[in-house]
């Protein structure tokens, strides 16, 4: 199993090879071994290596705050998934995801719109669905009216492209 | 599993527009829920109190273990029914900790109209007894019934799913090996003495409580021997000539203390080992549920909004998250089981129907139980979608569905509409548990279609006899129609049926589902298989 870590701006590979008894992890072709030791208080121990290191550690989600031998240091824990998802998010079309009718618009084109925000709401089978965003940007066009139809996958609004 | 990403923003008008809806719907609920369980008429309360009785909640509350979560079910059965006279139908049920068993409660409520059991009190008490015959939860009854309801015998008395039902159930619950403990507060008469005859152990109270086919009036009818109440079906009689009851109480605590300590020395049922983590609270916040459900049963909300508020961690692993979209499936935990949860993000496409079918024989197969969140107006039609196999693509669904295995759970979180509440386990698909929220509705379609369809048959009709088509009487028409099937699309119309296992506070969905999944665990999974799949 392999980890990405960022320790600061550059990114590390960390292949995990074994748990248990000890943790042995390989990085840049080398293996370490470490072993994490009961601490006092905040304070933790750690031997790598052999070599017996003492820090202190906070969390905030996927960043890790550490604190050794004199020096901070920022760890972000990068997930796969959340790097694919960024990598998703560029479209540019909103499409209708079935068939319906526009009942209000609630963005013109031109207009700033967030990730998320309502764009359109449109009913389809007695139900009203808000067609949202894709992504932060400015609205291109919205290619529909109040009213109007449409069939399941047709664009009803674009982003404009290359602002982000 | 990854924390779901809530986009809600809790400042926006339309988070607290929604907020302050739900909110006001839930005191109503609340308001309704307490009437229904504290206020009776003087009377009966003086009634109670001169034969040296407990109010049955009383009872119900010394029972259980102190500090123990009692999840009452069905609190507003039979609120539209008989005029409002038998609130919660005069019978009181839940799951609840005795003794440190999970057991399942049975009260007759002889505050109102002494007890008397009306065709709706039948249906509950069934109810009660099917949801330990479906998960193996043990049953303690509390009787204090007048018998069944006279005026209206016809409906409590002879068919399947009535009266007779119940005893049917508590002898099918012995056979399974499930205990079933009562206690005798009041008269048990007629069909109601085979309650505590039927049962494993029962108590019963000195001066109070008697069991006996026909009481002292039908007696002396029947045969004219006159007998008083004590001698013919009391206490001592009974413990100590008869043997139909095990243990004579002087006083109702007594009885009650009898009680705790024959629960004591039952077995526990042994789980089904379901994959359980340790139990986290969700992420953000359940009452921000308030501000998520809409104001308008048209208007739509992410399903995951909900989802977040109810799993443990507000973690959420999204099965085929860019395929059939209208379909949310996924796996969380509940109170730590390992769940695989369906909700309606919109209507059932071909694709949102054949991979809902897919996840639950995913689950099937992986022993996780199934939750469905209901949302549901439906299954898309149009001549595409029928040429697509719409029709076929649901019934896969169904299939998968009914022919599921693992415990289901149901919660009917807004709207629940035509086939879609076949396909999502609605009540008729044996969900171990239904619950319901305020703001549901459900029917065969929605209210503005319904009525239009039934103004449309009246135009064709009249437009049939050569009558000319009167506007004015047509909006009559619409408006009488409207007003009676809205009624009938309220969760109360629902609750009051028994079509649910009762309405909840949507934050307190989490729990019930806890209690629901964990006291599920004792039945043993059923065998795998399905029935044919149309392809």
């Amino acid at each position: 199993m392999t980890l990405k870590l960022k320790l600061f701006d550059t990114a590390h590979d960390l292949m995990l090879k074994q748990l248990r008894p000890a943790l042995s992890v390989n990085i840049g072709g080398q293996d370490h071994s470490l072993i994490e030791q009961c601490g006092v208080g905040p304070e933790r121990r750690i031997e790598i290596d052999g070599k017996q290191i003492f820090y202190r550690q906070a969390r905030d989600g996927n960043t890790v705050y550490l604190h050794l031998e004199g020096r901070n240091w920022v760890v972000d824990f990068i997930d796969p998934r959340d790097a694919a998802q960024v990598e998703a998010a560029g479209s540019d079309a909103i499409r209708a995801p079935m068939p319906g009718a526009v009942i209000s618009i609630e963005k013109e084109p031109g207009a700033t719109v967030l990730r998320g925000e309502t764009v359109l709401t449109i009913e389809s089978m007695k139900l009203q669905t808000n067609l949202i965003a894709p992504r932060d940007g400015t609205l291109a066009t919205v290619l529909k009216t109040v009213g109007e139809t449409f069939e399941k996958g047709e664009v009803v609004a674009m982003m404009e492209t290359d602002d982000a | 599993m990854r924390r779901i990403q809530s986009a809600i923003n809790t400042s926006s008008p339309e988070y607290r527009k929604r907020y302050a809806h739900n909110v006001k719907l839930v005191e109503a609920f609340r308001e309704k829920q307490h009437a229904a369980r504290y206020i009776r008429p003087e009377r009966d309360l003086a009634r109670l109190a001169r034969q040296g009785k407990m109010l049955p909640r009383e009872r119900v509350e010394k029972l259980l273990d102190p500090g123990t979560p009692f999840l009452e079910l069905s609190s507003l059965a039979g609120n539209m029914d008989y005029g409002g006279e038998a609130p919660g139908a005069s019978i009181i049920t839940g799951l609840g900790i005795v003794s440190g068993r999970e057991v399942l409660i049975h009260a007759d409520d002889s505050s109102v109209k002494g007890g008397a059991w009306y065709p709706l009190s039948a249906k509950k008490i069934i109810r009660c007894l099917d949801i330990a015959l479906e998960n193996h939860i043990p049953v303690i009854h509390l009787c204090d019934s007048a018998g069944g309801f006279l005026p209206l015998q016809s409906e409590v008395f002879p068919d399947r799913h009535m009266a007779g039902r119940i005893f049917r159930n508590q002898c099918q619950l012995s056979k399974l090996g499930i205990k079933q403990l009562s206690l005798v507060f009041g008269q048990c008469t007629a069909g109601g003495a085979y309650i505590p005859a039927l049962s494993d152990y029962n108590v019963i109270v000195r001066g109070t409580g008697a069991v006996f086919l026909g009481g002292p009036p039908l007696v002396k009818a029947a045969t004219g021997e006159e007998v008083g109440v004590e001698e013919l079906g009391g206490a001592d009689m009974h413990t100590s000539v008869s043997g139909t009851c095990d243990y004579p109480a002087d006083t109702e605590d007594e009885a009650i203390a009898i009680g705790r300590e024959i629960v004591a020395q039952w077995d526990r049922p042994k789980k089904w080992d379901c994959q359980r983590e340790e139990s986290v609270e969700p992420y953000y916040d359940p009452s921000e549920l308030y501000g998520i459900l809409p104001d308008d049963i048209k208007k739509g909300f992410d399903i995951r909004e909900v989802i977040a508020r109810i799993v443990d961690g507000s973690r959420f692993h999204e099965y085929q998250p860019n395929y059939g979209t209208t379909l949310i499936c996924g796996f969380a935990n509940i109170w730590g089981w390992k769940v695989g949860i369906l909700g309606n993000n919109g209507v059932l496409f071909n694709d949102s129907a054949l991979k809902g079918a897919h996840f639950m024989e995913l689950c099937n197969q992986n022993k996780t139980p199934l939750v469905y969140l209901q949302n549901i107006t439906g299954y898309m039609i149009g001549q595409e979608y029928e040429r697509l196999g719409i029709t076929k693509d649901g019934a896969k669904m169904i299939m998968a569905q009914s022919c599921s295995r693992v415990p289901k759970f149901t919660v009917m979180c807004n709207g629940s509409f035509g086939a879609g509440n076949y396909g999502m386990c609605g009540r008729a698909f044996d969900a171990r548990f239904l619950f319901t929220w305020p703001n549901h509705q459900i029917g065969v379609m929605g209210g503005e279609q319904a009525t239009n369809t039934l103004a449309d048959v009246k135009i064709a009709q009249m437009r049939r006899n050569g009558e000319e088509i009167d506007e004015v009487l047509l909006d009559e028409l619409r408006e009488t129609t409207r007003a009676a099937y809205m009624e009938q699309l309220s969760a109360y119309y629902s609750t009051s049926q028994i079509w649910d296992d009762g309405i909840l506070d949507p934050v307190d969905t989490r729990n019930a589902l806890g209690m629901a999944i964990t006291s599920a665990l004792n039945a043993p999974l059923g065998d795998p298989g399905y029935g044919i799949f149309r392809f």
